[in-house]
């Protein structure tokens, strides 16, 4: 069966008002350390969510049991759930029929890759990596979501993912890189490996400096790290509503550097497209900041109906389990600058820092936006306006609306950062982001050198 | 506990397909599952959902490789390919594969959580009612945001192995938690019971969540949240830090927990979680802290979130020092990391369910208790911090530079707690911070966490782990980490 016709079935089974999501999953992850594989999974799965609407009763229920049985008894679970609400007066109503819009984001070959095929891509990389041994994997997979309801809603997309993921390192450096894409054939497992190992090579003889503010150019690898973590409070419209997000009280105002520009768009052919949300509406681009201005946040319906004047679902729904956390992007794209290369924003940088990945953020403080991490495999100091010496892993503490203030420069080409560790179903998503020169990265701390 | 003779069936099939096509070693999983989450925000149900799943996992070692795949639809058709599809995942694997396995004798039996009350026959208008009622305890001035959940999961569960090893399991947790968030002059501030981050969860039946008294304790909750906001910010500098057992709790998980886990000190969480500063030599000899520092690696622990009979690979529970008066004296590991290393059994290993290969986690970690209560560790502080709750964290790779902030502290003056403070984090390094652990309250003050958000593997994987620990206290620690 497909996903629509799970989704079907399930609404079938249901009494009333309803709508059912199925995700399915067929997936496989090459896991490599030390240079060989050592962690291979291959994943089958189908999941369908029944949601029921019994006079404003609210109840939901999940299962992978897919047959009549199985079906039968979600359809009593969220009837049940149902029976033990209270009615909600707030709720917006299911989502109405929709036509969403075309997207790419599908590949028969990426489909069609199977375990022998993704063992091979990995052994690309372990190949590549030299001398220097590596760390990450390779894994691609088909998923479907399909979303279908009572009101008459049917939508259904087939989507393929493909991510190559290598840390080079051993005890004395540590390299990072990363390439994800819809299609496979635009991932380079061994293009990664080497710009990993290469960067591992550099990062020998790891050196300490103080705390203190410097500026800083940081990989996209880097910054699309800082904003996903950025954007879970503040650019969701819970966030807003809630006043935790830095945007509370600031839509309308200059926040930013004028440079910075930034989107939610699902529809982008470079990025991983989505049509619809897990409500089934359609995903429109969400302008978020643009030339510095905070613009607007993401919603889905419930968010909405909570905000009124005339605020609408632009396609932002999360799945059920984690709906309590409002709607979140899930397709950030930063407008690119004018620098060739990374080089370049060095020059601007001057006397700074250069950093290509950070590791383990936590949000210290949301309404300020302010995050605390690590930087990791690929820290350097930059002096005259060159990438120099080697330096230690620093821990940093940045109100990421003060980085985003001044800034020098922006890359002219955005990369896709994969932004999905692979947690629960499978639903890929990233963040286009070009590499980045500010005036502002704080360093509170140093940690360990770069490497196993 | 119900046994199911079917999915017993589907295990051997997996396993005898596996075999017969090569594998050295094969292990097959069954995994039925079942959660409830009731969760409430400002008076208005914000989910109430009832999800299952269940399937079979078949891991093979096949020429020193490992293969792993799973399949939702439990037939024997499908547990035979899902065992073809991890012997040709393994086959194909690149690497020198030279893995053994520490030996362990067949184990067989069978483990159910001990419970008064079955949490699935607990009506869900009863625990909706639990959580409206605490979320409008909470109702107040400046409070902006209240929120309640409560939990429930049913984790049953069979293994078998090429070995002989056929062990089954049903493992049954509940969790409950409150919090709220108060605004006031551009000042936003949250506070949680009885621990932040979707509350607190144990491996017992209902009668937990009805002895946490989440709406005893709401008004307490949300008059600490009104009164943050118009609070003074956190001092920075070098002072004595007493930290909550909650808090204790979380700073173990990151700094004890992880760095043993002996698959990260092997470098194979590299790309992800990352590595470890303890290297492979230190066990026996490496200073971990001060001489009242005594951690516990504990399965068998009654409650615990990580508690089990045995473990994903049907390794017998056991409980183990992991550091003994300040020195390492042990990992947390597998069987194939116990072998490498030559020391240990295996035991740590766990899969978050029947989609995912196991992989060394937590099981319960606990710091042991020392001696007298909270008030005997103010007694000894001129200057310093108390700090309660944990709202953020972040270590680095190797688990060695740290960042935590908590949601509430008060300075300490003269022994006595003083005004309340915001926004308090500290900073440090592990083996140097907790060498300066001074003090550990006593048995009394001593309290069992458990978290369910504890991350690791690609695909990643949530674990459910318990931390025991009570108040402790820290010499020159870094206070007041600001951008």
């Amino acid at each position: 069966m497909n996903a629509l016709d799970v989704a079907r079935a399930a609404l079938d089974t249901a009494v009333g008002e309803a709508e059912a999501v199925a995700h399915i999953e067929h997936s496989g992850l090459a896991r490599f350390a030390g240079s060989e594989v050592h962690q291979p999974t291959l994943i089958e799965n189908a999941m369908v969510t029944l949601r029921v609407v019994h006079d404003k009763r609210l109840g939901v229920a999940t299962t992978n049991k897919i047959d009549a049985a199985g079906l039968s008894e979600l359809a009593r679970r969220a009837a049940d759930a149902a029976a033990s609400a209270p009615p909600d007066e707030s709720f917006p109503g299911l989502a109405p029929p929709a036509s969403p819009p075309a997207v790419e984001g599908f590949d028969d070959g990426t489909a069609a890759l199977g375990p022998d095929d993704q063992a091979r891509l990995a052994a690309a990389a372990i190949d590549a990596g030299g001398d220097v041994p590596v760390y990450g994997f390779f894994t691609s997979a088909l998923s479907e979501l399909a979303v279908m309801s009572t009101t008459g809603l049917s939508v259904h997309q087939r989507m393929t993912d493909a991510t190559a993921l290598v840390v080079a390192a051993d005890e004395n450096g540590s390299g990072y890189a990363e390439q994800t894409a819809w299609r496979a054939n635009s991932v380079d497992p061994a293009g990664v490996a080497r710009e990993a190992a290469e960067k591992a090579q550099r990062t020998r003889g790891a050196a300490e400096i103080e705390p203190g503010v410097y500026p800083a150019v940081l990989e996209p690898y880097a910054f699309a790290d800082l904003l996903d973590y950025f954007s879970h409070d503040s650019f969701g419209a819970l966030g807003v509503l809630d006043k935790r997000s830095y945007f509370t009280d600031r839509l309308g105002q200059k926040v930013f550097d004028e440079k910075i520009s930034i989107s939610d768009d699902a529809l982008d052919p470079r990025g991983l497209p989505k049509a619809f949300d897990f409500e089934g509406t359609p995903k429109r681009p969400v302008q978020l900041v643009e030339e510095g201005v905070a613009r607007g946040v993401v919603w889905d319906r419930a968010t909405a109906a909570r905000a009124g004047d005339g605020a609408e679902s632009t396609g932002h729904a999360p799945p059920a389990e984690l709906r309590d956390w409002g709607p979140l992007p899930s397709a950030l794209s930063v407008l690119p600058g004018d620098a060739e290369t990374v080089d370049e924003l060095a020059e601007l940088v001057g006397d700074g820092l250069y950093i290509t990945r950070l590791h383990y953020l936590g949000v210290v403080h949301p309404r300020e936006g302010i995050i605390t991490g690590m930087t990791r495999d690929g820290t350097f100091r930059i002096r005259d306006g060159k990438v120099a010496e080697p330096l230690v892993n620093l821990r940093f503490t940045i109100a990421v609306p003060d980085f985003l203030c001044d800034v020098f420069g922006l890359t002219n080409k955005a990369a896709l950062v994969n932004s999905q560790n692979f947690y629960g179903e499978r639903y890929p998503y990233g963040v286009m982001a070009p590499a980045i020169a500010s005036e502002r990265f704080p360093v509170t701390g140093v940690g360990s050198k770069p490497g196993i | 506990m119900t046994r199911v003779p079917r999915v017993r069936d589907l295990c051997a099939a997996a396993v005898d397909a596996a075999t017969a096509a090569g594998a050295e070693y094969a292990d097959a999983r069954v995994v039925m599952k079942r959660n409830q989450f009731v969760a409430t925000k400002n008076g208005r149900v914000e989910r109430l959902s009832d999800s299952e799943s269940e399937g079979i996992g078949v891991r093979v070692l096949l020429g020193g490789a490992w293969g792993f795949a799973c399949d939702s639809r439990l037939s024997a058709d499908r547990a035979r390919d899902a065992a073809l599809r991890a012997c040709t995942f393994a086959r194909a694997a690149p690497g020198k594969h030279l893995r053994e396995l520490a030996p362990m004798r067949p184990a067989s039996g069978t483990y159910r959580t001990p419970f008064e009350r079955d949490p699935f026959q607990v009506p869900l208008a009863e625990k909706v009612a639990q959580c409206l009622e605490a979320d409008e305890a909470m109702a107040g001035p400046d409070i902006l945001v209240r929120q309640a959940m409560v939990r429930a999961q049913r984790e049953h569960k069979l293994l078998l192995t090429s070995e002989g090893t056929e062990v089954e399991q049903e493992l049954i947790e509940c969790g409950a938690g409150i919090e709220c968030a108060a605004a006031h002059d551009g000042i936003f501030q949250m506070r949680s019971y009885p621990s932040a981050q979707i509350g607190s969860s144990c491996q017992t039946g209902w009668e937990y969540v009805d002895g946490l008294n989440l709406i005893g304790e709401a008004p307490r909750v949300a008059e600490q949240a009104a009164a943050l906001v118009r609070a003074n910010e956190c001092p920075s500098g070098v002072m004595t830090v007493v930290l909550d057992a909650e808090q204790v709790a979380a700073q173990v998980h990151e700094s004890v927990g992880h760095p043993t886990e002996l698959d990260r000190v092997y470098g194979t969480e590299a790309s992800y979680a990352g590595t470890s500063f303890l290297k492979p030599d230190d066990l026996g000899s490496l200073r971990y802290g001060s001489k009242l520092m005594n951690i516990t690696a504990d399965p068998t622990t009654p409650g615990g979130l990580g508690s089990f009979a045995f473990d994903d690979e049907g390794v017998p529970a056991e409980r183990m020092p992991v550091v003994e008066a300040g020195l390492l004296t042990g990992f947390l590991t597998s069987r194939e990391t116990a072998a490498r290393i030559g020391a240990g059994k295996g035991g740590s290993m766990r899969a978050e369910g029947w989609n995912r290969m196991p992989l060394v986690r937590m099981t319960n970690l606990h710091l042991e208790p020392g001696e007298g209560t909270l008030e005997d560790l103010l007694a000894d502080v001129d200057e310093g911090v108390y700090m309660e709750t944990n709202r953020s964290w972040s270590i680095d790779d190797k688990r060695l530079n740290f960042q935590f902030g908590t949601q509430i502290a008060w300075e300490i003056k003269d022994g006595k707690l003083g005004r309340m403070l915001r926004d308090a984090t500290y900073t440090g390094i592990t083996p140097h911070f907790w060498g300066s652990l001074d003090a550990v309250a006593g048995r009394d003050s001593w309290r069992l966490y458990g978290s369910t958000i504890c991350g690791k593997g690609q695909p990643g994987q949530g674990a459910h782990v318990s931390h025991g620990a009570a108040p402790a206290r820290f010499r020159n620690v870094q206070v007041g980490v600001r951008s």
